[in-house]
């Protein structure tokens, strides 16, 4: 088994793959901000009156929770170009990256739709007519009594979906991306696969760090923003 | 690439990616036998903090949880012929540990990651059931045993329906990745076919029906299942 396993490996690969954590995080963030934005609209066509905004918002969000990532991620990848090259528009020149950040931001939206719905609905409806009765307006109402309570809620939520986020973003390397997991194969290939393993031990000690730094992170966030709550109970 | 989709090429790959569904449900469901059993043990050394084996099994939560389950795949499908090939040489056993069936490196690969999610909707679903429950069970003379064969497991299994849902439906998904230990499901099935001709759009559009498909069903059953459970719940009450 000796000439088989060196652990060299794993610590000669780490500072290589490090810096290819900046291709998976950029990746990640625009896919958090587009991600958000469309679920915020989706969570208001579910929270909304009009019933077929509510239906096809429901809709969207069964249809993707119960589509694999990686085929997803193959759909846009040649469904979009398919379906532009219908019109006669060419997209072939256009960088990889940019199919990832719209598959995985369809896939956030989904997940944020939710946790922006329940967080929402989590608010006592009493809370926003208080705050209208003493003379707020509906916009003031919102931002700073509904909107501060109902950030609590979802930010545990937020935090599991962005891990999700971060761990299914692994696949963006079947279609060509050079994210991390990209340049561990690539170190592979040029090894002629040997020594993958060690490789592949490299990366998930990567993940698990950056995994584990995430959730400290949120559970710290969480008990800043919780303090008000706690005040808030006590009175 | 130009011109409309197959639509000839879309029905017929249809049914070749169907094919792969039973692998795909068999791994599923193989897996979650296996992780039943290990994720109700490990949840409850964790709920009993019970000493090494509470540390082990959190480690080995985190572990799971915090690394994409490809890295995992590729982690099994290298590592566990190495190990055999050594365990082999030692006991002079004649095989090709190159000739195993893929599918046997998905069961240890989903088993595991399953056993990690089960860990921890059984120990949030035994923790939701009040601990009088448990006390008095066990003072109307129940054996441990017992108490939670009747008492506990009941109540806890309402609670964990959503959650065992959700890792099943993510199991499902999972077992797309398959295609990394050329595990013949449906996700590589059709993609074989569609190498053919490039037929990709239509290939993909195919793997996503057919999972949309066996996803809603399972959740329908769950539902179904969980409305069962709860009217039980109530008539008892």
């Amino acid at each position: 088994m000796n000439q088989y396993f060196d652990a060299k490996y794993i610590f000669d690969s780490i500072p290589v793959l490090i810096p290819f954590l900046k291709v998976t995080f950029m990746v990640t963030g625009f896919s958090v901000l587009f991600g958000t934005l469309f679920g915020f609209l989706l969570a208001a066509a579910k929270i909304g009156k009009n019933r077929w905004a509510n239906k096809m918002a429901h809709g969207y969000t069964t249809m993707i929770r119960c589509t694999p990532s990686i085929v997803l991620l193959f759909l846009t990848y040649y469904g979009i170009p398919y379906l532009f090259n219908q019109f006669g528009i060419d997209l072939n020149s256009i960088d990889k990256s940019v199919f990832v950040v719209i598959t995985f931001s369809l896939q956030f939206a989904a997940a944020m739709s939710e946790v922006i719905r329940t967080a929402y609905e989590s608010v006592d409806k009493g809370q926003y007519e208080a705050a209208v009765s003493v003379g707020l307006s509906s916009a003031q109402a919102y931002r700073r009594i509904v909107f501060p309570q109902a950030f609590v809620v979802a930010l545990p939520n937020f935090g599991n979906s962005l891990l999700a986020l971060i761990k299914e973003g692994a696949l963006a390397y079947t279609i060509g991306l050079i994210d991390v997991i990209g340049k561990a194969s690539l170190i592979i290939s040029s090894n002629y696969n040997a020594h993958a393993l060690e490789i592949y031990l490299a990366l998930s000690l990567i993940y698990w760090v950056v995994s584990i730094a995430i959730e400290q992170l949120f559970s710290k966030l969480e008990r800043i923003f919780g303090k008000g709550k706690q005040a808030l109970k006590t009175v | 690439m130009s011109g409309g989709l197959d639509w000839g090429f879309l029905v017929k790959t249809f049914f070749i990616a169907l094919s792969g569904a039973p692998t795909a449900l068999a791994i599923t469901v193989v897996a979650l036998l296996i992780a039943a059993p290990l994720g109700f043990l490990g949840a409850l050394t964790r709920i009993n903090k019970i000493p090494v084996l509470h540390r082990l099994a959190q480690i080995y939560v985190s572990f799971v949880r915090g690394t994409p389950i490809i890295v995992q795949i590729f982690i099994i499908y290298s590592s566990v012929p190495i190990l055999l090939t050594s365990l082999f040489a030692k006991f002079h056993i004649q095989a090709d540990v190159y000739k195993v069936n893929p599918i046997w490196y998905a069961f240890i690969v989903f088993s595991l990651y399953t056993t990690a999610t089960l860990i921890e909707v059984f120990r949030s679903a035994i923790n939701t059931v009040n601990k009088g429950q448990l006390e008095a069970a066990l003072s109307v003379g129940l054996t441990t045993v017992q108490a939670f064969r009747r008492i506990i497991i009941p109540q806890a299994l309402v609670v964990a329906l959503p959650n065992i849902c959700t890792a099943t439906t993510n199991l499902i998904k999972a077992t797309s990745l398959g295609y990394a230990m050329s595990l013949q499901e449906i996700t590589l099935k059709a993609k074989v076919a569609a190498n053919v001709g490039y037929n990709y759009v239509e290939a993909y559009i195919d793997i996503f029906l057919i999972y949309l498909i066996i996803c809603s069903l399972v959740e329908y059953g769950f539902k179904r299942y969980e409305k069962y459970l709860r009217t039980y719940k109530t008539v008892n009450a």
